[in-house]
């Protein structure tokens, strides 16, 4: 299963990349996958850390690190926002 | 009617699209890009305004959903640019249509203080050396959200 993570503002730029497709041979929870990604780069821990980040999962605000992710599933990162 | 553009936009013609007979009020904000120094006090030559376009549209039309019902509007456009910006020119235009000015005014304040705080757009400061600087979200338009939160509550 494949899972999309988009990246925005600092933290675009902290990774250098906009987004990634994570493949995975089973469905996780959020909290996983939290787990996953900082194993591959400590960047993630700091993004992690930081309680102004809000994830938005398929648009729609996550706040269940519990919540398991299917295959499809659309993951945001996202830094306090500065529109207007 | 919400759009997220790239290029500029004319204020006669967005006024001209939702103009009606009905309405004897129409309030408009529009937001610029004005000179500002960088942390390094040096001065910014534009901005850059990054988006999450699929959420940013779904967020700005619960904002202008929300308008419409409380301040009884007859229209909301809400029309915001993304991408490379010089210094003076538009990045946002929000006008709001009523019978009466009270209403509009009230609900065109909303949209925009709503906006700043909701909505998935990130804005970089440009400097002499093309590189970016990230602006922060600013406390007193958190503070500013919170009271509109209790009246559209």
């Amino acid at each position: 299963m494949n899972i999309t993570i988009k990246y925005f503002s600092w933290i675009r730029v902290k990774l250098k990349k906009s987004h990634d497709l994570i493949e995975l041979d089973k469905a996780i929870s959020f909290k996983e996958l939290k787990n996953n990604l900082i194993s591959k780069d400590p960047i993630f821990q700091e993004i992690f850390k930081d309680d102004s980040v809000k994830y938005f999962l398929n648009l729609n605000e996550l706040n269940d690190n519990d919540r398991i992710l299917n295959n499809g599933d659309v993951l945001a990162f996202l830094p306090p926002v500065t529109g207007g | 009617m919400i759009k997220i553009v790239k290029e500029s936009f004319d204020l006669e013609n967005e006024f001209k699209n939702i103009s009606s007979n009905k309405n004897g009020a129409y309030s408009f904000f529009l937001g610029t890009v004005r000179s500002d120094l960088s942390f390094s006090n040096t001065e910014i030559k534009g901005i850059y305004l990054e988006c999450y376009e699929e959420l940013a549209i779904s967020q700005l039309e619960k904002i202008r959903l929300q308008a419409l019902k409380k301040w009884d509007l007859s229209e909301c456009l809400i029309i915001h640019r993304i991408g490379r910006l010089n210094l003076g020119e538009k990045i946002v235009l929000v006008i709001t249509s009523s019978s009466h000015r009270s209403n509009s005014i009230e609900a065109c304040e909303y949209v925009i203080d709503s906006l700043k705080i909701d909505v998935a757009f990130w804005k970089f400061h440009l400097l002499d050396n093309e590189e970016k600087e990230m602006v922060y979200q600013k406390n007193k338009d958190n503070e500013k959200m919170l009271k509109w939160r209790e009246i559209i509550n």
